[in-house]
């Protein structure tokens, strides 16, 4: 029996406009702009403060994302239509990311107020050299492992030719001609997949542990990286939301994407929202059941302390209550116009989350929140970044995009 | 008000009885309620019903219970008045876990009070014009007509495949 699948048929004049490259560099550029301007101004530090919250949210999007990919390939879920092409297309910002964590190694100075701190035996763990080290070494095994999945993704896509540029025929590499060699594709997809999977829990609680929760190096809680990894995919599912909604606006049936796909993802949103609450709430009982000074001074700095208490207000109400009422709604995850209003504000809100975790630490006796301008326009440089980044592996891999035709209702 | 005759088509098949219902108003007839011994798709849709009002009843069990739970533990402890680990008497965060499980609850008690209320359960008068073959391998489609036209309707059902009961 011929098993061979049928190749995709991407819609070429359905990748993205030269406009949408513009609108990324442009916003990348006033991004970059305003980090150089605030890195002159007389408060580096809070540049280089807007750059790593940034850098953790906007790679955490993109690495939760692809794990949505990941994770219902390897489960076998079938309802993801679309989506599971779109998720892979996040796979585009890694290099952005990697390069951004290199790029902290030049504000370390400024980023781990634990180099002036007597660590009382931590300086093992916490060195400059090792840090930079182990989590570079957990970004390119995750980063690996995450484009290995989708090449073989690629592979199988492509059907028998890889017509195109350079990455396209490097990343297609031997492309499947027989039965035989598609199941050995298929095999190493299933692999890569799981171990995408699994990588992104270990590097996720590493990268929590060392780039968050550190920067109070005398406050623990082992379930901090649980929390930072769930949070990962939380704001990788309101991203794909995003950009299934655009492509499904901008292209409307055609592309592919039925109600069904958002009411689905929708609700996957939906248990996430609760599992992000569940798991800042197990930890904030844990705490304050101990009632031990080293830990509970984290948690009521960041609550109960001017001027960060609104802040944690905000957080919870954008990340939590906001969603977990409007996502009740049936109706309201399967429109699409509505679903980005809310994952902005959601991701805006675990913006604002990263403040709250880094910010007391970063600001010591802040008398005032440190958000301003310069904060907002690297938020927007990473956005522009993003843009490119999805525009080029779009435009690179136009397999990502829905192959088209009638959605079903 | 005219007198009215109730007449049932029994189909083996749910597609048939789905067509049976749409296809009703446009012959005259008046459709009264169907019966199927499986859930259907095929007829739900035909029925065109609105959703259910259950969903309501287990919002409302689920909030009623949310603040059952934290009064609950809020009574208790104030009863007790013992002060634990120096902690206060009432102390909201453990309370949570309380009010949670009373929203999962209640929610549940909520879910099933609607359903009956909802199904109309319990019926102890039983259903007029019933058939039992409904609760074995037939689909029954219950329809009225004004008197005089009840050759008609079993016409009607005859011709779309059905068996005919007609009840007094």
């Amino acid at each position: 029996m011929n098993t061979t699948m049928p190749p995709v048929q991407p819609g070429r004049n359905a990748a993205p406009q030269r406009s949408l490259f513009t609108l990324g560099a442009v916003l990348a550029a006033a991004g970059l702009a305003a980090f150089l301007a605030g890195l002159l101004g007389p408060h580096p530090q809070r540049a280089w403060q807007a750059f790593l919250i940034n850098f953790l949210l906007w790679s955490a999007m993109a690495q939760g994302a692809v794990l949505f990919s990941a994770v219902t390939h390897t489960v076998k879920a079938r309802w993801t239509g679309p989506l599971s092409g779109l998720a892979g297309a996040f796979a585009g910002f890694f290099p952005v990311s990697l390069a951004c964590f290199l790029i902290l190694l030049i504000g370390k100075n400024h980023l781990f107020p634990w180099l002036h701190e007597d660590l009382h035996g931590k300086e093992i763990w916490l060195n400059i050299p090792f840090l930079f080290t182990r989590d570079g070494i957990g970004f390119l095994i995750l980063y690996g492992t995450g484009w290995a999945y989708l090449s073989q993704d690629l592979k199988l896509k492509f059907g028998t030719s890889a017509a195109g540029g350079g990455l396209r025929r490097m990343l297609a590499g031997r492309i499947p001609q027989s039965d035989t060699d598609i199941q050995r594709v298929q095999r190493r997809k299933n692999l890569w997949g799981g171990l995408y999977c699994f990588a992104f829990a270990l590097v996720l609680s590493l990268i929590g542990f060392d780039l968050v929760m550190s920067m109070d190096p005398h406050w623990v809680s082992t379930l901090f990286g649980a929390y930072h990894f769930v949070k990962a995919f939380y704001v990788g599912l309101g991203a794909l939301i995003i950009l299934a909604a655009i492509v499904h606006l901008r292209r409307g049936r055609s592309a592919g994407i039925a109600a069904a796909h958002f009411h689905d993802v929708g609700k996957l949103f939906f248990a996430f929202c609760l599992l992000w609450a569940d798991f800042f709430y197990v930890q904030l009982t844990v705490i304050w059941y101990g009632n031990i000074p080293e830990e509970t001074s984290y948690v009521i700095l960041r609550t109960v302390t001017p001027p960060w208490d609104a802040l944690a207000w905000v957080v919870f109400i954008v990340c939590f209550i906001i969603p977990f009422v409007v996502l009740i709604n049936r109706r309201i995850k399967t429109m699409p116009g509505a679903m980005i209003a809310l994952c902005s504000i959601v991701i805006l809100g675990i913006w604002l989350e990263h403040l709250l975790l880094l910010g007391p630490a970063l600001n010591h006796a802040a008398a005032e929140l440190p958000l301003g301008v310069t904060d907002g326009l690297v938020f927007v440089g990473f956005l522009g970044l993003m843009v490119l980044a999805l525009a080029y592996t779009l435009k690179t891999f136009p397999e990502f995009l829905p192959p088209g035709g009638e959605a079903p209702r | 008000m005219p007198a009215e005759t109730c007449i049932m088509g029994l189909f083996k098949d749910d597609g048939k009885a789905a067509k049976v219902i749409l296809d009703l108003p446009a012959a005259g007839f008046s459709f009264r309620r169907a019966h199927s011994p499986i859930p259907s798709h095929r007829i739900l849709e035909a029925l065109k019903l609105r959703k259910g009002r259950v969903g309501w009843f287990t919002l409302t069990g689920g909030i009623i219970g949310f603040f059952a739970g934290f009064a609950l533990a809020i009574f208790t402890s104030v009863q007790w008045n013992l002060i634990v680990s120096g902690k206060p008497i009432v102390s909201l965060i453990p309370f949570f876990i309380v009010g949670f499980e009373f929203t999962i609850l209640f929610s549940v008690f909520g879910n099933v009070i609607g359903l009956l209320v909802c199904s109309r359960l319990p019926d102890y008068g039983g259903l007029e014009s019933y058939d039992p073959r409904c609760s074995g391998e037939h689909f029954g489609v219950l329809a009225a007509c004004e008197a005089g036209r009840e050759g008609e309707l079993m016409d009607f059902f005859q011709k779309k495949g059905g068996e005919v009961k007609v009840f007094a």
